[in-house]
C-alpha cells in the first residue's frame, strides 16, 4: 500500500510537496542546531554520511546535549557556591589575623589589606587602595633605602626584617613574592607583626637583669668595704679617745670618722637595695607610726623652716613590718625636704582608708618632678642630687619594700606643683605570712 | 572497589556519535554517578573522542581518566573527590 502510494506520484494528496519541503528545511535547521551545540560541546558537527535526517530525529541529540548542559550548568553553580565559601573563609582569615597583611604591585600600589594593617598603620588614611604602601603605611615621599618589597621584586625571594619602626611602632616583617600562572612577580605580600609590645617587655627584662646584676656586684663590694670601713670608724674612736691628742688632732679625727660614717651609709643603702628582706609582719597603727615619723623628722627641720601637717583619717590596723614602712616614709619625707631645700615649705600627710587598701600620701609644694624625670625616679641609682647626697637608691628601696607587701606607690607631680607619693597597702597581705 | 562499574561500549562509533552516546549514558545515571555509587566506563577506538569526552564531563564535574589499551581506549568517568571541589 505504503509503496504503492509512492509509486503513483499523482496519487499523493495535495500539500504533499510542501509538507515534504518543510520537513526537509526543519531536518536541516535541527542538524544545523546540533552541530552547532556540538562545536561548543567541542567535537566535530554531524554530515549527512555518519548520521541521516531520519536518525538525528531518533538518537535526540538537542535533548541530550540539553541536559548535559543542565549538568555543566549545576556544577558551575555548586563550584561557584564553593568559591565563594572558601572567599569568604579566606577574607575571615585575612581580617582576624593578628598580622597586618597588605598586597602591593610591582609599583608598590596597595591592592588589598587586611583590618589589622588598617587598624595599625592606616588608621585615619582615607582611600589606601591604589596609593603607594610607603606614603600610608611609613608616612615617607618615597620608598626607603632598604625597601624589603622592593628586594623581594627584584630577587622574588622572600625577605625577612627582623625589626623595623614605623609610625612609633616596632614590626617584624615579613615579604613574599606573588606570582601568577607563569611565575612572573606581580606584586608582594607583606606581613607584618607588632613586636611593640614584646620588645618593651623584653627591654624591662634587660634592663631588670642589668639591675639585677648591678645589685648583686654592689652588694659584693659593699659586704667587702664593710669591714675596713668598720675598722676605721672603730679604731678612729678609739684613738679619740686618747687624752694626750691635741685639738687640732682631733678635728681632723671627727671628720675622718664623720666620712667613714657616710660611706658606711650609703653602703647600708647599697646592702638594703641589693638583698631587700622579707617583711617580718605585724599588727600596727599606721597613724602612730606617722605620726612618731613625722614628729621625729619635725624637730629636725624646724631651723628650715618646714612644717609637717598631719591630716590622718581613722584606718584599720596594718598587718605588715613596722619598720621597712617606717623606711618607706621616711625615705619619701626626706626627699621631699630635699625639694625644698631649706626654703619656707609645707609637707602634707593623709592617711585613708579605700577599699581593701588603706592610703597614706605624703604632698610637699616643692619645684615637683620634671615630666623627663618621672618614669625614672624609681629606678635604682637614678638621683639628680650630688654625689653623697643622693645614692638614688631611696625610692627603688620604696618599691620593692611596697611591692613585697602586697602595695602600690605612685607619684603626681608637675613642675612648679610640687609632688604627692601615694602609697597603697593591703589591711591583710595575703600573699604573705606573719612573723 | 566498592561501586558499581557500568561499561558502554562504542567501539567502531563514529566521531559525533561517540560524544551523544557517552553524553546520554551519563545522562541516564546521572544520580548513581553524582552520587558516587556508580562509575562509567567508555570502550572508543576513535582517537577524537579521548578528548571530547573527558572535556565535557568534566565541564560537568566529574573525574575523567583515560587509559589505553591494546586496541582501544577506556574513559573512565566518576564522581569527583570532593576535596578537590573545595
Ligand atoms: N618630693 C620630690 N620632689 C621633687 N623631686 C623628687 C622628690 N622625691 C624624689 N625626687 C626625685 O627623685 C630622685 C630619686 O629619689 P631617690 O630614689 O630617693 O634617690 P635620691 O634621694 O638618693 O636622689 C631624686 O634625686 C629627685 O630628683
Ligand atoms: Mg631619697
Amino acid at each position: 500500500m505504503k509503496t504503492k502510494t509512492l509509486k503513483g506520484k499523482s496519487r499523493r494528496p495535495d500539500g504533499y510537496e510542501k509538507t515534504l519541503k518543510e520537513n526537509k528545511l526543519l531536518h536541516q535547521y535541527i542538524r544545523k542546531k546540533v552541530n552547532q551545540l556540538l562545536t561548543i560541546m567541542g567535537t566535530k558537527p554531524l554530515n549527512s554520511r555518519g548520521l541521516r535526517d531520519e536518525g538525528i530525529i531518533a538518537i535526540d541529540p538537542i535533548g541530550i546535549i540539553s541536559e548535559s548542559f543542565g549538568q555543566v550548568l549545576e556544577h558551575l553553580k555548586e563550584s561557584n557556591r564553593q568559591l565563594r565559601i572558601a572567599r569568604d573563609h579566606l577574607q575571615a582569615v585575612f581580617d582576624t589575623a593578628g598580622v597586618c597583611i597588605s598586597i602591593v604591585d610591582r609599583d608598590l600600589k596597595i591592592l588589598k589589606c587586611n583590618e589589622k594593617q588598617k587598624e595599625l598603620l592606616a588608621k585615619n588614611a582615607s582611600g589606601i587602595m591604589g596609593r603607594h604602601c610607603y606614603r600610608v603605611y611609613c608616612g615617607i615621599d618615597s620608598p626607603p633605602l632598604s625597601c624589603p618589597a622592593i628586594e623581594t621584586l627584584e630577587t622574588g625571594r622572600p625577605v625577612f626584617i627582623k625589626e623595623i619602626t614605623k609610625k612609633g611602632k616596632v614590626f617584624q616583617i615579613v615579604t613574599s613574592p606573588l606570582k601568577n600562572g607563569d611565575g612572573t612577580v606581580e606584586g608582594v605580600i607583606e606581613v607584618s607583626m607588632d613586636i611593640t609590645e614584646k620588645k618593651k617587655a623584653e627591654d624591662a627584662m634587660r634592663h631588670t637583669e642589668k639591675l639585677a646584676s648591678i645589685g648583686q656586684l654592689a652588694a659584693g663590694i659593699a659586704h667587702e668595704l664593710n669591714t675596713p670601713l668598720g675598722n676605721i670608724i672603730g679604731y678612729t674612736k678609739l684613738v679619740l679617745q686618747d687624752q694626750a691628742i691635741a685639738q687640732e688632732q682631733k678635728t681632723k679625727l671627727e671628720v675622718i670618722a664623720e666620712q667613714a660614717n657616710v660611706g658606711s651609709k650609703i653602703i647600708r643603702g647599697l646592702l638594703d637595695f641589693s638583698h631587700q628582706k622579707k617583711p617580718v609582719l605585724e599588727k600596727f597603727s599606721l597613724n602612730t607610726l606617722i605620726r612618731r615619723v613625722a614628729d621625729s623628722l619635725q624637730d629636725t627641720f624646724t631651723a628650715g623652716n618646714i612644717r609637717i601637717i598631719r591630716s590622718l583619717e581613722r584606718v584599720p590596723s596594718l598587718q605588715a613590718d613596722p619598720n621597712q614602712i617606717e623606711q618607706v616614709i621616711y625615705n619619701i619625707i626626706i626627699n621631699a625636704v630635699h625639694a625644698l631645700e631649706g626654703r619656707d615649705g609645707i609637707i602634707k600627710i593623709k592617711s585613708r582608708t579605700m577599699k581593701n587598701e588603706v592610703e597614706f600620701s605624703i604632698q610637699d609644694n616643692g619645684p615637683g618632678i620634671p615630666k623627663a624625670h618621672i618614669n625614672r625616679i624609681f629606678d635604682p641609682f637614678f638621683t639628680t642630687k650630688p654625689v653623697g647626697k643622693g645614692t638614688g637608691l631611696g625610692l627603688s628601696i620604696c618599691t620593692g619594700i611596697i611591692q613585697e607587701h602586697g602595695g602600690s606607690i605612685y607619684v603626681e607631680s608637675a613642675p612648679g606643683k610640687g609632688a604627692t607619693f601615694t602609697v597603697r597597702l593591703p589591711y591583710k597581705p595575703k600573699t604573705l605570712c606573719g612573723g | 572497589m566498592r561501586n558499581k562499574t557500568i561499561s558502554l561500549d562504542i567501539i567502531g562509533q563514529m566521531c559525533p556519535a561517540c560524544l551523544l552516546l557517552a553524553l546520554k549514558e551519563i545522562n541516564r545515571n546521572k544520580g548513581l554517578l553524582r552520587s558516587g555509587k556508580a562509575n562509567l566506563i567508555v570502550k572508543t577506538d576513535h582517537r577524537d573522542a579521548t578528548r571530547t569526552i573527558p572535556g565535557a564531563a568534566s565541564a560537568m564535574g566529574y573525574a575523567v581518566s583515560v587509559a589505553k589499551k591494546e586496541t582501544h581506549y577506556e574513559i573512565k568517568i566518576e564522581q569527583k573527590n570532593e576535596d578537590e571541589n573545595t
